[in-house]
C-alpha cells in the first residue's frame, strides 16, 4: 500500500539532515509569511475587484496557494543535508546566466516595452531571472568561498594553467568576473534595482569570504561616491532610471506621473499615524497607491496598522536576519554558513531597501518587499531558501533550551 | 592559525549584521517615523483631500409667494450636462455627441463640437440647469452607445422657475446660476432663501468611484424659508398692465409706480415697465431694443451696450431712480403750512402768475395767474406763487424739519436692495444752504431729488392720518411646513403732522382731483385724492418731462396709496394730469372694486351712472322690449318668434341708459356682426352716439365729467368686426395744460 510505495522511494538517509530545525527562526519565517498574506490580501482586494472584474480575492488566492506550495518547498528543503545542494551550484550559475541572455530577447508584458526583465511561461507563471541569478550567485560563491576559504585567507599560491598566482587573486577576479557579468547582463535589461541588489550580494559574500577589508572600505567610497554622482547628474542614468531620482530629488516632480506613487504612498502613511486605521481601513489603497500590493504594500500596512504595527514588522525582519546569521556562526561548514548568511543578508537588504523606497528616504526602485509583495514565483524561491537556512539549523550547534 | 583569523568569519558577519540592521533598517525606521509621526499630519491632511470628496446638498431655495399665497419664484432640481473630451476617441464620436447634445439642449453644432474636441480636458461644461427631460433624452443617448458612459456626465443642479415672468421681475429679482440671488428680493433675501446648504462627505477613490458608506457623512440641509410678499398678484397685475399700456401709449421711456397699503405701509404693487423675463434675465426684452443691439458690429461696443441695456432692464425704478417730485410736494409744503398754522385752507391769495424771491422770478405754470383764489383753490390750480408764499411764511428751519420729517432726507429702509440715497447738498439741500430762492423751488418740488418710494411714503403718512410708515414687501416668512416663523410687524416711523391737519389735506387733495389738474384720476364713487407733478429733467435738457400722479383713496377713509410715474413721456401731452392722472384712475378703480370697497356715490354721479340690462331671456318679445325700453335702452329684435332665446348684451351689463339692446327670438340665429369704428377723439357724447349708431354700446371709463373729455383708448380695435350689441370699453381723459 502506501507505505510500501514510500518505503520503495525511500531516499537514502545519507542524504538527509538530522537534528531539529531552529524554532525561533521558524516562528519568524511563519509569523512574516502570515501577517503578510494577510496584509497581501486586505492591499489587494480593491485593485483586484477594479482589474479581475469584482473578483476581490484574486491575487490572494494565488498567493496562498503559492504560499501553502512554498511551506512544502520549504520543509522538504530543510529535510536534507545542505551539502547536496553543492552539486546544484555550478549548473544553476550557468542557467541563470543563459535565462538572463534570453529575457533580453523576450518580447516584455504590454506597459513596459523598455523593460527585459521577465520570462512568462504561458499559463504558468512569469518570473525575474535575476531572481534566479541572485539565489545562483549567493549558492555558487558560497560553495566557491567554502571551498578556498583557507586559501582566500592565506598566501596560498596556486597554479592555473601557465601562470601562478595567490589563490586570493585568482578567487577576487573569478569572483569580480561571476557579478560583473551577471550585473551586466541585469543592467542590460534595464534594471538598476536589480543591478544594485547583485553587486551588493556579491559584494557581501566576498567580505564573509575574508578579502582586505581596505578593498571593500574603498568599494563602499566608490559606491557613494557614484552615487553622489548620479543624483547630480541624472543624465548619465538609463532614460527610464533619470525621472526617480529626480523626483526623488525634487518632491514636486511629475506629481501624477513618476511621484504620484511614492506622494500616495507618504499619504498612506500619514493617514496611518501611530495606531493606523485598522485592518482592511486603508483608504490610499483605494486605487491611490497605484499597485498596493506590490512594491508599495508597506504603505497600505503603515496606514492600517500605523507606525507601530510597521515597527513590529521591522523588528521581525530584524530577528529574522539576525537568527538566520545566528545559525550560520554556529555552523561549523563553511560552505553552509556562507550560504546562510547570504540568504539572511539577501532578505534584510531587500526589506530594508523596499522600506527606505517607500518611505521616500531612497529613490524608488522595483524592488519588493519579502513575505508581503504579491508574486507567486518570488515567494515560493523565498520560502525555499528560508527551507535552506533550517536545514543549515539542524546541523548548527545552537544550544536549544 | 592565529584567533582572530580564526574567528574572522563570526566577526564579518556581526559586523554585515550590524552593517544591515543600524543602516538598512535604520533608514527604514527613520523613514517611518519621519512620515509617520513627524510629518504625518501633513500627509494624512493630503490624503484626505484627494480621497474625500464634498458635496454641497443643495438646499432648495425658498419660495416666494403673493400676499395670497401664489407662487411668484420657485425652485426645481435641474441637471448639468458635461463631456469628458478626452475619453472621445474619434471623429466620428465626437460628431456624434456634438450633434445629439446640440439638438436637445438646443445650442449651437459648431461650438459644442468644439467642447468635444478639446481632448486635453476631462471636463467640459456643456449646459447647466437642463430641465427633467432633456436629461433624460441624454441618458437615453448615452445608454445606447457603448462607452459613451465615461463621456457624458450629468450632476444635479437648481433651477429658478418664475412661473409669471416678467410679473413684479423688477420687485423680484432673479438668481444666477449657483441658485444666488443677484438682484430685488431674491438678492436682498438671499441668505433667508438659500438655509443651509447640506455637506455629503463621502470618500472616493482614484477613479471618482464611492467608497463603501462607512466613510461618508451626511450634515442635512436646510431648506429656505419661504417669503410671503404683501404684494398682491392681482394688484399688481392691474398696476403692471396700466403701466405698460401707459408707456406705449405715450411713448414714454419708463414707467413706473407703486400702490401701498395706507395703515401698515406694505407694498400690494410695484411696478417698472418695461422690465424684463425674470426667467431669462440676460435676454434684452425690449424687443426694439433687441434689435438696436443686434445691429451692432463691433463686438465690444455691442457687448458693452447689450450688458448696459440689461442692468437697466433689471433697475428697480420705484428704488433706485430719483427725480424731482414736482407739484407732488406742494402737499408737503399745503401739510407743513396747516399744520404750523401759517395758513389756512380758505384763506384768500392773489396769483399774480410770478413770484419774487431776492434776485429769482418764480413764475406760475399759468403765467397770466390765477387772480384771486383761496388755499384750497390754489392747491387745485397748483399755483407755484401760493406755494412759495407759504414756504417764506414757514421759513427755512421749519421748512426743513417737515421736509426732514416726511423722509426726504433719509432712506424709508424698505426691504429691497439698491434704494437710492439721499445726499446732502447733491441731492437736496441741507439745512445750511437752504436758502429762500432754494427753499422757494423746493416748496413745489424742484432743485431737489426724491425716490418713488419716498414719495409715495410721505404721501401716505398725510393718508394714514400724519403717521409715516416705514414701507416693507415681505409680510412674513414661512419654514418649509408653512409655519410662519416671521411676521413684520408694521413699523410707524414717526408723527408727522396731527390728524386734524391730515384730515384737511384729504380734503383739498380729493378737490385737486375732483376739480383741479388731476380731474384724469377722478372715480365716481372711489373718492380718489391726489396730486399730479411735472417735472422737468432739467439736468438732461428742457423739454424732457415726468408726468407723475400720487394719491390715495377713498379720500374719506384712504385704503390704498398710489404713485404712478411716466418718464419722458413723448406723445403730445406730457403733464402729470394728462399723462399719470388716467392711469392713476384705473389703477385705483381696478384695485377699488378687487378690494371690495364700497362705492359712494354723490347725488351727481348717480345720475350719470349707467344702468343695468334687465333679463330678457325667456320672456315674451314684446314684454322684454317694453320693459328695457322703458329704462331708456333702444331694442333691436331679431327673428320672428314670440319670445327671447338670447340678448347681447347679457343681462346684468351696465350700458349708458341710451345703450342697445339686442334680443335674437331663435336661439340658433346667426349673431349679426359691425365693424368697430375708431372712437378715439371723440367726446363722451360723440362716442356714445358714434358706437350705438354703429349698433354697438360703449362703457366710460376714466374721467368724463367735462365737456373737453376725449377717448384716448378703445379695447376693441377700430376695424375689427364685432356682435351687435357688443359692448366696447372706452377710456376717456381730459386735456390738462398745468405743467405743475
Amino acid at each position: 500500500m502506501a507505505t510500501n510505495v514510500k518505503k520503495k522511494r525511500r531516499i537514502n538517509p545519507a542524504l538527509l539532515a538530522h537534528g531539529g530545525m531552529d524554532i525561533p527562526f521558524l516562528c519568524f519565517v511563519l509569523a512574516l509569511l502570515t501577517i503578510g498574506l494577510i496584509m497581501m490580501f486586505s492591499a489587494s482586494y480593491t485593485y483586484c475587484y477594479y482589474n479581475y472584474g469584482g473578483d476581490s480575492l484574486y491575487y490572494f488566492k494565488r498567493q496562498f496557494f503559492f504560499a501553502i506550495v512554498g511551506i512544502i518547498a520549504m520543509f522538504v528543503a530543510s529535510k536534507f543535508k545542505v551539502e547536496i545542494y553543492k552539486v546544484a551550484a555550478t549548473p544553476l550559475l550557468a542557467v541563470s546566466y543563459l535565462l538572463l541572455v534570453v529575457v533580453l530577447f523576450v518580447s516584455p508584458p504590454p506597459g513596459f516595452e523598455e523593460f527585459h526583465r521577465w520570462i512568462t511561461i504561458p499559463g504558468i507563471t512569469t518570473f525575474q531571472p535575476s531572481e534566479i541569478a541572485k539565489l545562483a550567485i549567493i549558492l555558487y560563491l558560497a560553495m566557491h568561498i567554502g571551498e578556498h576559504y583557507k586559501g582566500i585567507n592565506s598566501n596560498e599560491i596556486m597554479q592555473v594553467r601557465n601562470f601562478r598566482m595567490p589563490v586570493r587573486t585568482y578567487c577576487f577576479l573569478l569572483y569580480v568576473a561571476i557579478v560583473g557579468v551577471a550585473c551586466v547582463l541585469v543592467y542590460l535589461e534595464n534594471h538598476v534595482s536589480g543591478t544594485l541588489l547583485i553587486f551588493a550580494l556579491g559584494l557581501m559574500m566576498m567580505w564573509f569570504a575574508g578579502f582586505d577589508y581596505r578593498i571593500f572600505v574603498i568599494g563602499i567610497v566608490l559606491v557613494v561616491a557614484a552615487a553622489v554622482i548620479v543624483v547630480l547628474n541624472p543624465d548619465i542614468l538609463p532614460a527610464h532610471a533619470q525621472p526617480r531620482i529626480l523626483a526623488w530629488v525634487d518632491k514636486d516632480y511629475d506629481p501624477r506621473g513618476v511621484r504620484w506613487q511614492t506622494n500616495n504612498a507618504l499619504y498612506a502613511i500619514g493617514s496611518g499615524g501611530l495606531f493606523g486605521v485598522g485592518l482592511g481601513n486603508s483608504k490610499q489603497k483605494q486605487l491611490y497607491v497605484s499597485e498596493p500590493q506590490n512594491d508599495f504594500i508597506f504603505s497600505i500596512v503603515c496606514e492600517e496598522l500605523g507606525v507601530i504595527g510597521a515597527a513590529v514588522i521591522i523588528i521581525l525582519f530584524v530577528l529574522l536576519v539576525w537568527r538566520g546569521f545566528y545559525i550560520a556562526i554556529h555552523t561549523k561548514d563553511k560552505f553552509a554558513s556562507l550560504l546562510a548568511m547570504g540568504l539572511s543578508f539577501q532578505v534584510g537588504l531587500q526589506a530594508s531597501l523596499n522600506i527606505a523606497v517607500v518611505t521616500d528616504v531612497l529613490p524608488n526602485t522595483g524592488i519588493s518587499l519579502p513575505f508581503f509583495s504579491y508574486g507567486g514565483t518570488s515567494l515560493m524561491m523565498l520560502l525555499f531558501e528560508m527551507g535552506l537556512i533550517l536545514g543549515i539549523s539542524r546541523t548548527a550547534n545552537i544550544k536549544r533550551s | 592559525m592565529p584567533k582572530a583569523k580564526r574567528n574572522q568569519l563570526k566577526n564579518r558577519a556581526i559586523i554585515a549584521l550590524l552593517f544591515t540592521c543600524i543602516l538598512g533598517f535604520g533608514a527604514g525606521a527613520y523613514g517611518l517615523v519621519n512620515v509617520g509621526l513627524i510629518n504625518g499630519e501633513k500627509y494624512k491632511l493630503k490624503a484626505e483631500s484627494q480621497q474625500l470628496s464634498d458635496t454641497t446638498v443643495t438646499a432648495l431655495r425658498g419660495t416666494i409667494y403673493d400676499a395670497n399665497m401664489n407662487v411668484l419664484a420657485q425652485s426645481a432640481d435641474a441637471w448639468k450636462i458635461w463631456i469628458n473630451p478626452s475619453k472621445i476617441s474619434s471623429d466620428e464620436d465626437r460628431q456624434t455627441i456634438a450633434q445629439e447634445l446640440s439638438t436637445v439642449l438646443e445650442l449651437d453644432y459648431d461650438t459644442v463640437l468644439e467642447k468635444c474636441s478639446r481632448s486635453d480636458y476631462a471636463y467640459v461644461l456643456i449646459k447647466s440647469q437642463v430641465d427633467y427631460d432633456s436629461k433624460t433624452q441624454i441618458i437615453e443617448f448615452r445608454q445606447s452607445h457603448k462607452g459613451y458612459n465615461q463621456i457624458i456626465g450629468t450632476e444635479e443642479d437648481v433651477k429658478r422657475y418664475y412661473p409669471y415672468g416678467k410679473f413684479a421681475s423688477s420687485v423680484l429679482g432673479f438668481t444666477g446660476s449657483d441658485d444666488v440671488g443677484l438682484s430685488g428680493l431674491e438678492y436682498f433675501y438671499n441668505d433667508t432663501l438659500t438655509g443651509t446648504q447640506g455637506r455629503l462627505v463621502t470618500a472616493k477613490n482614484a477613479k471618482q468611484i464611492k467608497m463603501s458608506s462607512d466613510y461618508s457623512a451626511y450634515y442635512e440641509a436646510e431648506t429656505g424659508l419661504n417669503l410671503q410678499l404683501t404684494i398682491d398678484q392681482v394688484i399688481q397685475y392691474y398696476l403692471d398692465t396700466a403701466l405698460e399700456e401707459a408707456v406705449t401709449l405715450n411713448n414714454a421711456n419708463y414707467g413706473y409706480g407703486i400702490i401701498m397699503d395706507v395703515e401698515t405701509g406694505a407694498i400690494l404693487a410695484m411696478s417698472t415697465k418695461p422690465d424684463f423675463d425674470a426667467n431669462d434675465p440676460y435676454k434684452v426684452a425690449d424687443e426694439v431694443k433687441a434689435t438696436e443691439l443686434e445691429a451692432i458690429e463691433d463686438p465690444d461696443e455691442k457687448s458693452k451696450a447689450t450688458s448696459e441695456a440689461r442692468y437697466s432692464q433689471w433697475r428697480n425704478r420705484s428704488i433706485c431712480d430719483s427725480y424731482e417730485p414736482g407739484s407732488v410736494y406742494k402737499c408737503i409744503t399745503a401739510a407743513a403750512g396747516l399744520e404750523e398754522g401759517v395758513v389756512t385752507p380758505d384763506e384768500m391769495f392773489n396769483c399774480t402768475g410770478s413770484y419774487e424771491v431776492l434776485d429769482r422770478t418764480f413764475h406760475c405754470s399759468h403765467r397770466a395767474g390765477h387772480g384771486v383764489e383761496d388755499f384750497t383753490t390754489s392747491m387745485m390750480n397748483s399755483c407755484n406763487p401760493i406755494f412759495i408764499e407759504v414756504a417764506q411764511r414757514l421759513g427755512a428751519d421749519t421748512f426743513y424739519k417737515y421736509f426732514e420729517a416726511f423722509g426726504f432726507a433719509e432712506k424709508t429702509g424698505i426691504d429691497l436692495p439698491a434704494e437710492s440715497t439721499p445726499v446732502a447738498d447733491v441731492t437736496y439741500h441741507s439745512r445750511k444752504r437752504l436758502n429762500a430762492v432754494a427753499m422757494a423751488s423746493s416748496s413745489f418740488g424742484q432743485t431737489f431729488q426724491a425716490s418713488p418710494i419716498q414719495i409715495i411714503t410721505a404721501i401716505n403718512a398725510i393718508a394714514n392720518d400724519g403717521k409715516l410708515m416705514q414701507p416693507y414687501v415681505v409680510g412674513s416668512m414661512l419654514d418649509s411646513e408653512g409655519n410662519k416663523v416671521f411676521e413684520t410687524k408694521p413699523i410707524q416711523k414717526r408723527q408727522v403732522i396731527s390728524k386734524e391737519t391730515a384730515d384737511i389735506l384729504k380734503v383739498m387733495m380729493e378737490k385737486v382731483v375732483s376739480g383741479g389738474t388731476a380731474k384724469n384720476a377722478y372715480v365716481p364713487g372711489y373718492r380718489v385724492a391726489g396730486k399730479t407733478g411735472t417735472s422737468q429733467k432739467l439736468t438732461i435738457g428742457e423739454n424732457i418731462y415726468i408726468a407723475s400722479f400720487c394719491g390715495f383713496a377713498p379720500a374719506d377713509n384712504p385704503r390704498i396709496s398710489a404713485l404712478i410715474v411716466v418718464d419722458e413721456p413723448k406723445n403730445g401731452s406730457i403733464t402729470g394730469g394728462s399723462v399719470a392722472g388716467p392711469v392713476a384712475a384705473e389703477v385705483i378703480t381696478n384695485v377699488m372694486k378687487y378690494l371690495n370697497v364700497e362705492p359712494q356715490y354723490t347725488d351727481d354721479e348717480l345720475a350719470k351712472l349707467d344702468v343695468k340690462t334687465a333679463k330678457a331671456v325667456g320672456k315674451t318679445v314684446a314684454e322684454a322690449k317694453k320693459e328695457l325700453e322703458s329704462t331708456g335702452f333702444t331694442v333691436k329684435v331679431i327673428g320672428n318668434g314670440d319670445t327671447v332665446a338670447k340678448q347681447v348684451p347679457a343681462a346684468g351689463q351696465t350700458l349708458p341708459k341710451n345703450g342697445l339692446v339686442v334680443l335674437y327670438t331663435d336661439k340658433d340665429a346667426e349673431p349679426q356682426t359691425v365693424i368697430v369704428p375708431d372712437l378715439t377723439g371723440l367726446t363722451v357724447a360723440e362716442a356714445n352716439n358714434t358706437a350705438i349708431a354703429c349698433g354697438l354700446n360703449i362703457r366710460r371709463v376714466g374721467y368724463t365729467s367735462a365737456a373737453n373729455v376725449t377717448a384716448y383708448k378703445q379695447n376693441v380695435d377700430s376695424g375689427s368686426d364685432a356682435q351687435m350689441g357688443t359692448v366696447i370699453t372706452v377710456s376717456f381723459r381730459t386735456e390738462i395744460n398745468e405743467e405743475d
